[in-house]
This record gives C-alpha cells, sequence and structure tokens, in this order.
C-alpha cells in the first residue's frame, strides 16, 4: 500500500519562504498590510471565478484543503492528512479538528463534498475535477474522493484558488453560485482574513479571523489590497512606502527601477505554478504557416536572445517549450531555435518557396492583443523580412477584438500568453488537445493543433501519479513539439513580488500572491 | 522739353503705384510683413527638404534594424541614434515626416470638403436646411474629438485610411461654422443679389460667386487644421492606435513610450519635430490672416 500521511506537527515547522529562516526577526503579531492588486476582481469566490484578480483576495478569505511550498511540496492545509489507494482511484482527505467558517458554524466533510461539486460544475478549468465521480463523507472529517481514473492535477488542483472550501449552508442554498450576492457581500469564509469591505475600483480590506484553524495564525490583524491599475502608480506607491507589497509585477522598466531601491524587496521566486508562457502562435492549418518548414524557419529567424535582452531587458528568462521552465515536467533539453538566418532561408528554399525580385517570398500577418505585446509585433516585420518573409502587423483595438480573430482562426501568427495553471493537465494540455480545437474559444487549441501521439501521451501523462513516468510522457511530448512546431515559446512573463523590506515571509509559494497570506508580518 | 517728360513720369508712377496694390502683391506684401510668418515658412521648407529630400541622402529603411537598441544621438554613428529595436532614427524622423505630413493635409482635405460643403449649403440656404446642418453639425462638435476618433480607428481597425479619415471626420466642424457666417454675409452683398437677378442658379451664386469671397478665413482655417491633424495622428499613436506597418512621428513617439524613462530621447525628437511642424504651420496661419483677413488688416 502506497500511501502519503504528513502529520499535523511538521506543519509548524515548515516556515512558508526559506528566506525566514535565515532571517533573525521572529514574526510578529498584528499590524495592517498595505498591498496592491491589480484589477477589481468580478468577485471574490474562487469556486466560481477563474483569474488571479479573485484569486489574490479568494486565497485569503477561503481555505482550501492543501498548499504549495515553493519547491512544488503539498502541505496540509484545512487537510490535515491525505492517503492515495494503491489503484490511485480513492483519495481519502482528513480535516483539521476544530476548524470553522468565518460565521462560527464547522467546516465538516460535507462542505468539502459540496466545494468539489460546485466547482466541477461551475468552474472553468473543466479538467480540474473532471475524474471525481463522487466524495463520499463517512463522517465530520473525513472525504473520500472517488475518481474514475488515476488524477495526477488532483493536488494541485486542491490548493491556492483552484478548490476554496465554500459553507454548503450559505452557497447551498439554491442560488447560481456563480451569481451569488455572498459572492461579493458578507463573505462567509473558511481562510485567515474575513472581509470587511469590498468597494469596487477603490480596495478590499481584509480582517483577521480569530477563530482560524491555524494556531497562531494570522500574524497581520489587516490587509488592505488597494486596486490600482496604472503600473507607474503602483511603482511609485511601493517606492514611497504607501504601498507594502504587490505580486504578478511584470513591467521590465518597473522591476529593474525598483531593484535599485534599498527599501524594496524584488523577488521572481514563485508563481512557476501559475506558468505564463509567451510564444508566438501559428496556425497550423490554414495559410503558410500550415507548412511545418514555415514554421521552423519563423522560430530560427527570431532572436529569442534579443527579445529577452531588448524588451524584456533581462527580466525574465528563456522558455523553450510551451511548460513553464519552474515545472518539474519542463524539458530544457529540445531544439531551442537559436536564431539561424543560413539555416531560415535554406528550410524556405527547400520547401519551394523561392525569392521574389524584391526579395520577399510571401506575406504573412502578426497580430497581438495587448499593449505590451506590440514592440514583440513591431520586432517581426524588420526581422522576418532578412528572410523573404512579408510581415504586415495587425493591431486590434481592444482585447475582445484579437480573441475574436484568434479563437475563430483567422491569423498566420499570433503573440499569446498562456497559464500552465499548475498542474499540465489542467493548463496545458487544453493547448495541443485535438479534442480542444473549439471555434469561437479563446485559449483552447487555437493552433487547430493535432497528433494522435501527443494526445495519447497527453492522456497517459493525465491518467498516472507516478511523477517518473509522467515525466517521460511530458519530456516527449514536448520533443514532438518542438519538432512539428504547433507555437514559437519565448519566455514566462516575469512575474515578480515586490515587497517593502518591513514585510517579514513574503509570499513565493509557486502560487505567487495568489497563495494564504497568513504568515506574512510587518517587522 | 522737360515738362512733358515730367508729367509721364508722374503717371506712369502713378500706374505703377496701382500695379504694386494687385490683390495678391499686397497679401504677399502683407504676410512679409510678419517677420514671424515669414520665420515659420522657412521652417517650414526646411522641415519639408528634410523630409522629401533627405532620404535620398540618407537611404535607410526606417524598419530595418541596424544596430544595438537607445544608441543615444552622435555617440555610435548614428545621427539622432537608435530606437527600442535598434532602427535608426534619422531614417524614422525622415519616412515618418512624410506620412505625418501626408496625413495632416489629407485630413485637412477631408475636413474642409465637409467642413465647406456642410457650411455653404447651411449659409446659402438658411431655414430648415440651415437648422438641420447646424444641428448636424453641433452634434459633432460637442463630441470629444479624440475619443470620438478613437472610436472609428477602434471600429474600422488602425490603418492609414482608417485613421486620416477618423481626424478628418472629427475636425469639420469648425470649417462649416465659418464657412456658413460668410455665406451669411456674402449672399446679402450686391454682388451676390445682382448675379442672383440676372437668373444665376443656386449651384453658380454658391460655387462661382459667394465661395470665393469666403475663401480669406477659410484657408486660415484650413492651414492651422494641417497642424492639429498631425497632432491629432500623434495623439492617436501616443494611445497605441495607429497602424503599426507605417512609420510616422506619431507612431515614433507610441512605440517608443514605454521606454520614456530610460531613454527619453527616442520620444523627445519626434515630439520636437511635431511641435516645429506645427509652431511653423501656426505662424504661418497668422500671417495669413494677416495678409486675408481685411477687418483685421486695418487694425
Amino acid at each position: 500500500m502506497k500511501k502519503h500521511l504528513l502529520a499535523a506537527a511538521t506543519l509548524a515547522l515548515t516556515t512558508v519562504t526559506a528566506a525566514s529562516a535565515l532571517a533573525a526577526d521572529e514574526p510578529k503579531q498584528g499590524g495592517t498590510l498595505v498591498m496592491a492588486i491589480q484589477t477589481t476582481p468580478r468577485h471574490l469566490n474562487p469556486a466560481v471565478q477563474s483569474g488571479t484578480a479573485t484569486g489574490q483576495p479568494g486565497t485569503q478569505l477561503f481555505a482550501s484543503l492543501l498548499r504549495y511550498d515553493e519547491g512544488w511540496e503539498p502541505q496540509p492545509y484545512l487537510a490535515e492528512s491525505w492517503e492515495i489507494s494503491e489503484d490511485e482511484l480513492t483519495v481519502t482527505i482528513n480535516l483539521v479538528e476544530g476548524a470553522t467558517f468565518h460565521d462560527g458554524k464547522p467546516i465538516t466533510s460535507e462542505d468539502v463534498a459540496f466545494s468539489i461539486d460546485t466547482v466541477k460544475a461551475n468552474h472553468p478549468f473543466k479538467s480540474m475535477f473532471a475524474p471525481v465521480t463522487a466524495v463520499e463523507t463517512p463522517d465530520a472529517t473525513t472525504a473520500i474522493i472517488k475518481l474514475s481514473e488515476p488524477h495526477p492535477a488532483l493536488m494541485l488542483a486542491m490548493s491556492s484558488q483552484l478548490l476554496s472550501i465554500i459553507p454548503k449552508h450559505v452557497y447551498g442554498d439554491g442560488q447560481d453560485p456563480k451569481a451569488h450576492p455572498q459572492n461579493s457581500e458578507n463573505v462567509v469564509g473558511s481562510g485567515p482574513f474575513k472581509l470587511t469591505e469590498f468597494k469596487r475600483d477603490q480596495h478590499i480590506i481584509l480582517e483577521r479571523y480569530d477563530d482560524y484553524f491555524m494556531e497562531g495564525l494570522p500574524y497581520l490583524d489587516k490587509i488592505v489590497m488597494r486596486i490600482v491599475k496604472d503600473g507607474a502608480a503602483r511603482t511609485i506607491a511601493l517606492e514611497s512606502g504607501e504601498l507594502m507589497l504587490s505580486g504578478f509585477e511584470q513591467e521590465p522598466r518597473d522591476i529593474n527601477r525598483m531593484k535599485k531601491k534599498d527599501t524594496l524587496d524584488v523577488s521572481n521566486a514563485g508563481y512557476a505554478a501559475i506558468g505564463p508562457v509567451n510564444w508566438l502562435a501559428f496556425n497550423t492549418q490554414q495559410g503558410k504557416t500550415a507548412d511545418p518548414a514555415v514554421r521552423k524557419a519563423i522560430a530560427y529567424a527570431v532572436d529569442r536572445d534579443f527579445l529577452l535582452k531588448a524588451i524584456m531587458l533581462g527580466a525574465t528568462e528563456a522558455a523553450l517549450t510551451g511548460i513553464h521552465p519552474g515545472s518539474p515536467f519542463y524539458d530544457g533539453t529540445v531544439e531551442p531555435y537559436d536564431i539561424d538566418l543560413d539555416k531560415a532561408n535554406q528550410l524556405l528554399d527547400d520547401a519551394g518557396y523561392a525569392k521574389g525580385d524584391d526579395g520577399m517570398r510571401f506575406p504573412l500577418t502578426v497580430d497581438f492583443g495587448w499593449a505590451s505585446a506590440k514592440p514583440v509585433a513591431e520586432y517581426l516585420k524588420p526581422q522576418l523580412k532578412k528572410v523573404g518573409i512579408d510581415i504586415t502587423v495587425r493591431s486590434s483595438a481592444d482585447f475582445p477584438t484579437w480573441a475574436k480573430r484568434v479563437s475563430n482562426h483567422e491569423f498566420d501568427i499570433t503573440f499569446d500568453n498562456v497559464f500552465n495553471w499548475g498542474d499540465p493537465v489542467i493548463g496545458v494540455h487544453r493547448t495541443y488537445s485535438s479534442q480542444n480545437i473549439k471555434k469561437g474559444v479563446i485559449w483552447s487549441n487555437t493552433q487547430q493543433y493535432s497528433n494522435a501521439r501527443v494526445d495519447e501521451l497527453m492522456a497517459m501523462a493525465g491518467a498516472t501519479n507516478d511523477i517518473e513516468k509522467r515525466k517521460k510522457y511530458y519530456a516527449e511530448f514536448q520533443q514532438i513539439l518542438a519538432d512539428e512546431l504547433p507555437l514559437y515559446p519565448l519566455y514566462p512573463s516575469p512575474y515578480h513580488t515586490i515587497s517593502n523590506t518591513q514585510v517579514g515571509n513574503p509570499p513565493n509559494s509557486v502560487w505567487g500572491t495568489s497563495h494564504p497570506l497568513d504568515r506574512v508580518y510587518l517587522k | 522739353m522737360s515738362e512733358p517728360f515730367n508729367n509721364t513720369t508722374a503717371n506712369d508712377v502713378a500706374e505703377a503705384q496701382i500695379k504694386v496694390s494687385h490683390p495678391l502683391a499686397e497679401m504677399a506684401s502683407m504676410f512679409f510683413r510678419n517677420y514671424a510668418a515669414v520665420a515659420g515658412l522657412i521652417l517650414l521648407i526646411v522641415i519639408i527638404l528634410f523630409v522629401f529630400v533627405g532620404p535620398y541622402f540618407h537611404p535607410v529603411d526606417p524598419f530595418e534594424m541596424v544596430w544595438a537598441p537607445f544608441s543615444r544621438p552622435m555617440e555610435e554613428g548614428f545621427v539622432l541614434g537608435t530606437d527600442y529595436l535598434g532602427r535608426d532614427m534619422l531614417a524614422a524622423m525622415m519616412v515618418g515626416g512624410q506620412v505625418s505630413m501626408a496625413i495632416g493635409l489629407a485630413a485637412a482635405l477631408i475636413s474642409l470638403f465637409i467642413g465647406v460643403t456642410v457650411g455653404a449649403f447651411a449659409g446659402y440656404y438658411g431655414g430648415v436646411v440651415e437648422e438641420i446642418l447646424m444641428r448636424f453639425t453641433e452634434f459633432f462638435q460637442v463630441l470629444p474629438t479624440l475619443l470620438f476618433s478613437m472610436v472609428i480607428v477602434a471600429l474600422f481597425g488602425a490603418s492609414l485610411l482608417t485613421v486620416t479619415l477618423a481626424i478628418g471626420v472629427v475636425s469639420w466642424t469648425a470649417v462649416a461654422r465659418v464657412t456658413r457666417s460668410e455665406f451669411l454675409r456674402i449672399r446679402e452683398l450686391e454682388y451676390v443679389a445682382a448675379a442672383r437677378s440676372g437668373s444665376a442658379s443656386d449651384w453658380y451664386l454658391i460655387f462661382k460667386v459667394i465661395l470665393p469671397n469666403a475663401l480669406p478665413p477659410i484657408i486660415v482655417q484650413a492651414n492651422l487644421m494641417v497642424g492639429s491633424a498631425i497632432l491629432f495622428e500623434a495623439a492617436l499613436s501616443f494611445l497605441g492606435l495607429s497602424d503599426p506597418n507605417v512609420m510616422s512621428w506619431g507612431q515614433v513617439i507610441g512605440s517608443n513610450r514605454p521606454y520614456i524613462l530610460d531613454s527619453g530621447f527616442t520620444v523627445a525628437i519626434p515630439g520636437f519635430a511635431i511641435f516645429l511642424t506645427v509652431l511653423a504651420i501656426s505662424l504661418i496661419g497668422d500671417g495669413l490672416n494677416d495678409a486675408l483677413n481685411p477687418k483685421l488688416r486695418q487694425r
């Protein structure tokens, strides 16, 4: 019998950050943390809403079963311990004793079953709990999850904002959970902080929940999440000390500027589970990009290192595949397509695309959907001219316009940014699965790529908990994709957490700031 | 013997004086009396030479990445440095200037066409026609122009054509009002009444009789519009609503804007070029106003 057991005792010793272990200061109780989030969340209930705007306040309001440390290790949270059966089809969760919701009612296995059902039915990430056939509740602190097949994504899907434990007696009242009035006000949560005030476009104020189930936590009395959309405004407020913490910062110039500031800690630790990867996606079915030789030639003609230096200003690193480099499944041994203009020209010549009198072989359009992607699109125009591809940069008026074009497959090449969301099953498979070619759905397989072996590898890697086997499957998967190149990976978004040096234990889990801040304290 | 000659000379002088006061010559002299306007004209000529003749002496593709990004002006062999992709700023300024000026001119012509048509008919016919046309004009006048042009570009996509049309479509109202007020004044004058009594058609009266006499203030207005259209294009580009496949001064500003704190020159140079051009056009407009507006002239 294979058992994964973790005692609650180890929890007390496990600190969120390695840095805090080195720091001499002891965590201190009390204080108000003023931090920034970048957009107003639609509402605060992550059980029925994806996105980190909801996730950052949502993970304070609602506890999940597990939490992940910076080393991708699951740690006990609401689940005191858990056990996976030999056949990997049954997962038994033992809940911590005495945990209560913010209204004082106990958190029971009933609520866990209800939460899983709600997420399964309403959350956009369908693959998270798709194999769950039933959740049994033999007693108040035991939940048994039954699976139709082994489901390796389950552990990550039970952490952070992906499985918020919500009270059945509040959200199970028959109303549509997506439009429940208590998603935005009078939120009854299970996490370390409870909601005081949510003012759209202004702030979210959270207060310490005194009966939180983790002993002695949270350290902070209050968290004020100010909603600051403008990156420059956040930078200035962080520099002046008005803001103490901000996650998901990705503007290289702002990051480099704040790195020079003594009062700020700038860290790119974490975010591997968010896993945001930027790439150039190709239309693999229509036009010239349907020819793999053309896609490869473009990959050889694009200088990824130049983009990293000139546009990302060294704030991030290369991603050679569509899996985030911070993921344990990332395979960095694939063909990197380092710049080689001769090879690119050779590939195009061999494929029969002769240069015309003007030195051009054929035209292609490049799309981009948001302002920060424009420099990359503009870069492609002169760069691909060097191999005789005449690029027209097509700007879209707004994000929906771009999303409509790309999701309806009306593009040749587009810059895109897709999140891995922890396990590849949740955020990676959707990009390559031939089952997921869905017209009109953005971030489905908009490349319209289809390969039977790739489908098979994803199915196998998604149906076993054996990490070594999975690594092997995903390695082959990445090798095939690097060879057929439905998309040319560029780099992960340079997500950084900026914190004032006064902030102890800044969050740097694999989920970034979309993670309970119960161990954060003010020095 | 000498007297008759002297008389002839006096007559000649009188005749010569009449020749000097030919309307165009008089206009020119009024214009050149305004030194600021002359300076503006010289400045504009220099800019036009730079933009249209410059590329023959500096034939570099402004899209080509020729050097490392953000090489500062004069430091590494690039007179105006390189932009964020390492493209030659000097070439971008030359080729971009052509586009900026072309957009300015084309947009001004579009708004001139719409404005003069609307204003002429409103002023000539009066009554219901005037009511409808002027309410229509006011409708466009109260719309925030930049916002309106952004909507147009957003709806129809950012191409050179839509940007030009958007600018033209939002900035014709002033022309329409000026044209209308001139028409209201001129249609009551005696020479119009005379032409009308000669059973001239409405069409003839509008375009052959009244419009030529209403032109001076319209020309001044149109001139200023070229300047504001260039500014408009820059504003749209700054907001990212420009055709990324065409180099213009606004496009240079728009694409280098994120790097303004690190390498301000890439934004400052095209900004300065726009400033100089618009200034030159405004000064010329001032001089034209002096030359063409008889009422102001007497002050």
